[in-house]
């Protein structure tokens, strides 16, 4: 389904998306500084958008907010990574060849491509609509219905969002073990739980922390913390990337971080 | 192209010392100790695709054989980004190339730098923070 497509449905199902402030960014509020292009790093700067119920609306066109290269790079004050002896074995052993969004397949929770995507949100549904790699979207449902009863295994799980005051707290469960956490190639089992903890404290900057439970893959619970960018003024552009993926066939050696 | 994205382009030019993120590792699929230069080449195709668009130019060695070589670009949306379009490149163009070699010696390279028409052009993948 085309983004187009995507939101008219929404709109037609839930209505739009009303909002106090320009949650894209496109409009600042009068007096607002002016932030940066997408292409200027600058955060833009403003005060936190929000829907109509007074909810902070984290519509708009993101860039970044979750690990890439390695996951430990966002690991909060006093978080450390433990493997088991199933995980490191699993490290110990993948290629960079192998590496799932290499091979044109999507990201899951939480990694983040290095492609711009968009957050639409509703009263009951808020939508990951992402550019790149893969031109997917996730759902994360906000109108107070339990988590399914043992659901299929997904690359985006069964995501349950529900407000703590301004902190959106997203529960997934239902993951693949298939998408790797970053380059490096961090595993996973069928049994990780993400607690996501997602705050806009002002117009440019989403923060997203994450707890990464998977007593799988994991000795202890950890929490990383990424954010994402506002980028105003962009626009979402089609990338299908199984349309001539050349690299995976020519990807050398264990996989790691970008070098 | 408009003069504006040109400069635009070349001004991008200085990211090229970031670490470059696409959908795969940079770093595995080519060597930075493998840097490439050809000089005045013929473009024999583009590819505005994705993952990544790509070119294809003739290369003569000093024996006279000819090998084509296939460079991969950033994403035709990172490119429009940064102020190509899809007539940017097109076959017939001369061109010199910057780039970088494949590890596994497939006549395959990563252009981060096009000089056409006299004009510096990024070319490269994304950059750490996304573009």
């Amino acid at each position: 389904m085309t983004v187009v497509a995507l939101t008219a449905a929404v709109l037609l199902l839930q209505g739009p998306a009303d909002s106090q402030a320009p949650a894209d960014g496109k409009a600042p509020p009068k007096g607002a500084p002016k932030g940066g292009k997408g292409k200027g790093k600058a955060r833009p700067t403003g005060p936190t958008p929000r829907m109509a119920d007074g909810k902070p609306d984290f519509s708009g066109i993101w860039n970044g907010g979750g690990p890439i290269g390695d996951i430990a790079q966002g690991l909060m004050p006093g978080e450390e990574i433990s493997l088991t002896p199933w995980s490191k074995k699993i490290m110990d052993t993948r290629l960079t060849k192998d590496d799932p969004e290499a091979n044109c397949l999507p990201t899951g929770v939480p990694r983040i491509a290095p492609y711009p995507w968009r957050i639409l949100q509703t009263q009951t549904h808020i939508f990951y609509l992402f550019e790149g790699n893969i031109h997917s979207f996730r759902q994360i449902f906000i109108d107070g219905r339990p988590h399914l009863k043992d659901p299929d295994p997904t690359w985006y799980g069964d995501s349950i969002g529900t407000w703590d005051g301004d902190t959106l707290v997203v529960d997934t469960i239902g993951f693949n073990d298939k998408f790797w956490f970053d380059f490096s190639g961090h595993p996973h089992s069928e049994q990780l739980h993400t607690i996501e903890r997602i705050t806009r404290p002002d117009l440019g900057g989403l923060d997203i922390e994450t707890q990464i439970i998977d007593p799988i893959a994991y000795t202890k619970p950890f929490k990383i913390k990424f954010t994402a960018t506002l980028r105003p003024g962009e626009e979402l552009m089609e990338y299908i990337c199984q349309e001539n993926q050349q690299d995976a066939q020519h990807l050398q050696g264990p996989a790691g971080p970008p070098r | 192209m408009s003069a504006k994205a040109l400069i635009l382009a070349a001004s991008l030019g200085a990211l090229m010392t970031v670490p470059m993120l696409a959908h795969h590792s940079f770093g595995s699929e080519y060597d930075e100790k493998k840097p490439l230069k050809f000089e005045n080449v013929t473009v024999t195709k583009l590819e505005w695709t994705n993952p990544h668009a790509r070119f294809y130019v003739d290369v003569k060695d000093e024996k006279g054989k000819v090998t084509n070589w296939n460079f991969e670009l950033a994403s035709p949306n990172v490119l429009k980004r940064n102020g190509w379009t899809k007539n940017t490149l097109k076959e017939g163009d001369k061109v010199t190339v910057l780039g970088t070699a494949a590890k596994d010696g497939t006549s395959l390279g990563h252009a981060q730098t096009v000089i056409s028409d006299g004009k510096r052009l990024f070319a490269g993948s994304n950059t750490a923070d996304g573009n």
